[in-house]
């Protein structure tokens, strides 16, 4: 897997202003030596309206992940997690706070700047995939490569790819309602994957799959980690967050802790 | 039972306290929609009858003949003719009016009391009275045409028999009484002329006037005899010829024995303008009823949809399908209720409505007349609708959301569109209701085009008849001025005359064809210019051996140009003809149109035995002929154009087309604005994964503006040809049944304007779930998609 690591160079490409002030390395990171940190999040609020009262589901979160980082998200229901992680892929706008993505501040940005840095940098997995009903495998995958500009012949190839390398090749045909939940997990990974993004998060990715399909889905992301992919995983499983280099817990819109129980492989 | 009954209840409860506004909203637009729909019906209904009422108000006779005053023993023999049931003798005069120009009526009065037979419909006033000589009714066409209405008084010189056998020569003043009446009502009819007078008088008036009638009309109806009919006819004319023989009638060129039958002869125009205005409202009722239950449908589709989590709650608690059903129809009873009312309602004030067109001419009973069996039934049948709908709805909802998606085995992978918005934008509106609310893509698109269709139908039929409105040629009517029996020394003062650009002496009379049957043959003497007589496809006869033919007549025969017909020679043997061409003339006879044969005027007296009559077709240089008619028509008798009782029909539907076009256009138009933000919201969830995806605020919008512009663009490609098609038969009908040319005229500027202007409409319309999906953030999209 190729993994960008020129962040000065992103924002320049797509005209974005960089931090502030550089963040300090991240857990895991070797040294001065060592890329800049690939997601930094500070002070990062985010209140809902409800009915009856507002909702405040992110209450000062500070977060960084580091280039090549494997981590796990835990925490019940309601913690924020997805919260986070749409705000984090530019999903939704913040109230306060900032997310700095491959060295990009994101809530300065506008939509079409977003977008742009988001196809580039980020690859986002659903707990139901929400792949498109009326494409094939093949076309979900090839999608994603054709919105980032990618001419039809090398989006069909890098899809292909991708769908063999998973292990769906013969299914690339299929649309996602005759495939199992594994396996469109495993489409919807691949559509994540097809622009080569720095940085892959996925909300709850097992929560829809039976053991045999979460196992699958969790081998795949460690062989990915193992390749050097950068991973933030939300998810509320202890085995599924087992499988991450490092877990970070969240309740009530904070981060409690930071756990670096694993180790890069 | 008790239980489930409960629970039912429960859910409705809950239902409607969760949707009653959308359910009410929906129950009167239903409502609006139905009662519009049934109102159609309704109107459709009296528009349809009104002829046939009409023939039942009036106690309309079987049979009709007009007898010479010379031949009063053929007169006194037709009551007891074979088949005859029923009979009443008036007697007929014709007298000169007093008026700006030359006019003659005919004029007709009981000797006694008649039972229920042709008794006019009184529209305005009332009947003369039994002992008053000096009033009269006026039938309707009679009253617009002269101007003439309750009150007003009119001064009739009466013609002698003598000076009506002169007609053709000339006859100086009215030498018979001159008498002063007063118009005291106007009378509706099917259809007036030949035997029936235009001006109806009393007894009174038929006694004190005895000395001067011309003729008696004769109206007599039949027994239930199914060949009574034919037995009438050959009764009569063996009758007719023995009183021939023994006093033959001096008008006898005038009053030739003929038998109107008005029961079995209806005009044709009037059944093709009966047949347009009803079609075009069934049409409308169609478009609207799919419409309002594609809308409905939908809407509830998507309604209960949205809230299949709470049917699969109602589910996991043992609640079954049926009773999920049942329980949100009880919750839309209110709505359904409203709707029915409102539905009645409308239908109800739809009474008002008279029929529409020309077939308002036929109400015998014009104003407020309501079909109660439809008020009643429709609004129940309106609610019942509403709740079935409501209640398929439900249904579908729940089963879709419980049943697994079933597995579907992809085509091959296409090539993909160098554009992904192209591709997205294209499979989003091909693909109408995966997993979701909505109709399928296939049904919109019918819909769609069938609307398109409706709309270039309407649009193209409209121009047709305008254009036959607007071009008197078209209908017969080239000439500005008709002289009745001009004289040469006329012709040649007339032809002199610098404000004449053209004019044709004309000749017409009746020959036969080889097999008996009577053909009206005219021949046209070119005398000045050029007169532009309508062809609808070959050209004039110049030769002996060529005829042009009317194209009614040619539709009766079953002839086309290139076809010969064989016609008997006045001297004994047959002449073939050939057709080269369909000519548009109106009868001199009847004021049919398209049922004349023009000949070359040697033809003409080689095969039309008789007298024919003659006229003047004169017409004017641009704005001279009002003057050239008020000059004329001091010494002749002048007729200025006039427009057809077919075409005058067929004038009053001019904006029925448009009408419909419009309305097609407002329902199609509502239509796929609806469809078209209910796909936008419909793949909400498709348009938030290409955010994710990293697709910009533009591929979003062109996606969506992709998607808009599938949607109609079938419709286009299908509907604009269907529609065009679809007018050109039914333009053909019409035109065939009234006589005048069959061409369409094709809307070009709509067509070119069409295309463009929908696809941009749709493309206008995209900006709307555009403008959605810029403001909501995809996380929120994706967790309520």
């Amino acid at each position: 897997m190729q993994v960008s690591t020129s962040h000065e160079a992103t924002a320049r490409a797509m005209d974005v202003p960089l931090p502030d002030a550089v963040p300090e390395a991240a857990p895991g990171a070797d040294g001065p030596g060592a890329p800049p940190p690939e997601l930094v999040v500070r002070g990062l609020r985010k209140t809902y309206e409800a009915e009856t009262a507002p909702v405040r589901a992110l209450r000062g979160v500070d977060l960084t992940v580091g280039h090549g980082e494997f981590v796990a998200l835990m925490g019940p229901s309601g913690s924020g997690k997805s919260t986070l992680l749409h705000l984090l892929a530019g999903l939704d706008r913040a109230d306060e706070g900032s997310v700095t993505l491959a060295g990009v501040r994101t809530e300065e940005l506008g939509g079409a700047r977003l977008a742009r840095l988001r196809r580039r940098h980020v690859g986002l997995v659903f707990q139901f995939f929400h792949l498109i009903d009326h494409m094939s495998a093949l076309e979900n995958v090839a999608l994603a490569a054709l919105v980032a500009g990618a001419k039809p012949a090398e989006a069909t190839e890098r899809a292909r790819d991708l769908l063999d390398t998973l292990g769906l090749l013969e299914k690339q045909g299929e649309r996602p309602a005759a495939l199992s939940g594994g396996q469109r997990q495993r489409v919807a990974i691949a559509r994540a994957l097809a622009n080569r993004p720095t940085l892959l998060l996925a909300d709850e990715p097992t929560g829809a799959l039976d053991s045999d399909g979460a196992a699958e889905v969790l081998d795949l992301f460690t062989r990915l980690h193992r390749d050097g992919q950068t991973i933030l995983m939300v998810t509320h499983s202890a085995d599924v967050a087992g499988g991450a280099q490092r877990i970070v817990r969240m309740r009530d819109g904070v981060l409690l802790d930071a756990d670096t129980s694993g180790e890069p492989s | 039972m008790a239980d489930a009954f409960g629970a039912i209840r429960a859910v409705a409860r809950a239902e409607l306290r969760v949707g009653w506004r959308a359910t009410l909203l929906m129950g009167l637009v239903f409502g609006l929609v139905a009662g519009i729909v049934l109102g159609g019906i309704g109107l459709a209904g009296r528009t349809a009858s009104a002829y046939p009422r009409l023939v039942d108000a009036v106690h309309l006779d079987d049979a009709r003949a007009l007898v010479a005053a010379d031949q009063p023993q053929l007169a006194a023999a037709v009551p007891s003719l074979p088949a005859v049931a029923q009979a009443r003798t008036d007697q007929a005069w014709i007298a000169q009016i007093d008026g700006p120009a030359l006019r003659f009526v005919s004029i007709g009065a009981p000797t006694t009391e008649h039972d229920g037979l042709v008794e006019p419909v009184i529209v305005d006033g009332r009947a003369p009275a039994r002992g008053a000589p000096d009033e009269v009714t006026l039938s309707e066409p009679l009253a617009q045409s002269s101007g003439l209405g309750i009150g007003a008084t009119l001064t009739l010189r009466m013609l002698t028999l003598d000076q009506v056998s002169m007609f053709d020569v000339g006859f100086g003043p009215p030498a018979g009484s001159t008498t002063t009446v007063r118009v005291v009502g106007i009378a509706r009819m099917p259809a007036w002329g030949g035997a029936l007078a235009n001006v109806q008088a009393g007894p009174a008036f038929a006694a004190k006037f005895l000395p001067d009638i011309v003729g008696y009309a004769i109206y007599a109806r039949f027994t239930a005899e199914p060949d009574a009919a034919q037995r009438f006819g050959a009764a009569f004319a063996r009758t007719a010829a023995v009183v021939d023989q023994i006093s033959p009638s001096v008008v006898s060129q005038y009053l030739p024995h003929t038998v109107e039958l008005p029961s079995a002869t209806v005009d044709p125009s009037v059944r093709a303008a009966e047949q347009v205005l009803v079609g075009g409202l069934i049409v409308f009722v169609v478009v609207l009823a799919l419409g309002g239950l594609q809308v409905l449908g939908q809407s509830m589709l998507r309604h209960h949809s949205a809230r299949g989590a709470t049917q699969r709650v109602e589910s996991a608690l043992g609640m079954r399908a049926s009773e999920r059903t049942a329980a949100r129809a009880l919750a839309a009873v209110g709505a359904a209720v409203v709707s029915g009312v409102l539905a009645g309602g409308v239908v109800l004030a739809s009474g008002w409505l008279e029929p529409l067109g020309s077939q308002a001419r036929f109400e015998p009973a014009p104003g407020f007349r309501p079909v109660w069996p439809l008020v009643v039934l429709g609004g129940i049948g309106t609610a019942l609708v509403f709740v079935l709908v409501v209640a398929i709805a439900a249904a579908v909802a729940g089963r879709r959301r419980a049943a697994a998606v079933p597995p579907v085995r992809a085509a091959a992978v296409n090539p993909f569109r160098r554009w992904p918005a192209a591709l997205l934008g294209m499979r989003l509106a091909m693909h109408g209701r995966v997993g979701r609310g909505g109709v399928p893509a296939v049904a919109t698109v019918v819909a769609a085009s069938l609307a398109m269709a409706g709309v270039v139908a309407a649009v193209a039929f409209g121009a047709s008849l305008q254009r036959l409105v607007d071009t008197p040629a078209r209908y017969g009517q080239a000439a500005d001025l008709t002289i009745v029996d001009a004289r040469e020394a006329d012709i040649a003062r007339i032809v002199a005359d610098p404000r004449v650009a053209a004019l044709d002496v004309g000749a017409t009379g009746t020959a036969e064809l080889a097999d008996g049957e009577p053909l009206e043959v005219a021949s046209r003497d070119v005398r000045k210019g050029h007169m532009p007589i309508a062809v609808a496809g070959g050209r004039m006869p110049t030769g002996p051996g060529e005829v042009a033919i009317g194209p009614r007549l040619a539709s009766g025969l079953g002839l086309d140009v290139g076809d010969t017909i064989e016609v008997r020679r006045v001297q004994g043997g047959t002449v073939v003809l050939h057709i080269v061409g369909k000519a548009v003339l109106s009868s001199q006879n009847h004021g049919g149109i398209g049922d004349t044969a023009v000949v070359t005027p040697d033809v003409m007296r080689a095969i039309a035995p008789g007298q024919p009559l003659y006229d003047a077709a004169v017409l004017a240089v641009p704005g001279a002929a009002d003057a050239l008619f008020a000059e004329l028509s001091q010494g002749l008798e002048v007729f200025q154009r006039e427009v057809p009782t077919a075409v005058a029909n067929l004038a009053d539907l001019v904006t029925l087309p448009e009408l419909l076009a419009l309305v097609l256009a407002v329902v199609a138009g509502a239509g796929l604005v609806h469809a078209l933000l209910t796909a936008g919201r419909r793949h909400a969830r498709e348009v938030a994964v290409l955010s994710v995806l990293g697709a910009t605020p533009g591929q979003v919008r062109a996606t969506l503006a992709v998607m808009a512009a599938t949607t109609v663009l079938p419709a286009l490609v299908i509907g604009v040809p269907l529609g065009l098609g679809a007018a050109r038969v039914l333009w053909w009908q019409l035109a065939t049944a009234t006589g005048v040319a069959g061409d369409l005229a094709v809307p070009g500027r709509l067509l070119i304007v069409i295309v463009p202007a929908v696809l941009a409409g749709a493309l206008l319309l995209s900006l709307a779930p555009a403008a959605r999906a810029a403001r909501t953030p995809p996380a929120v999209a994706l967790a309520t998609g």
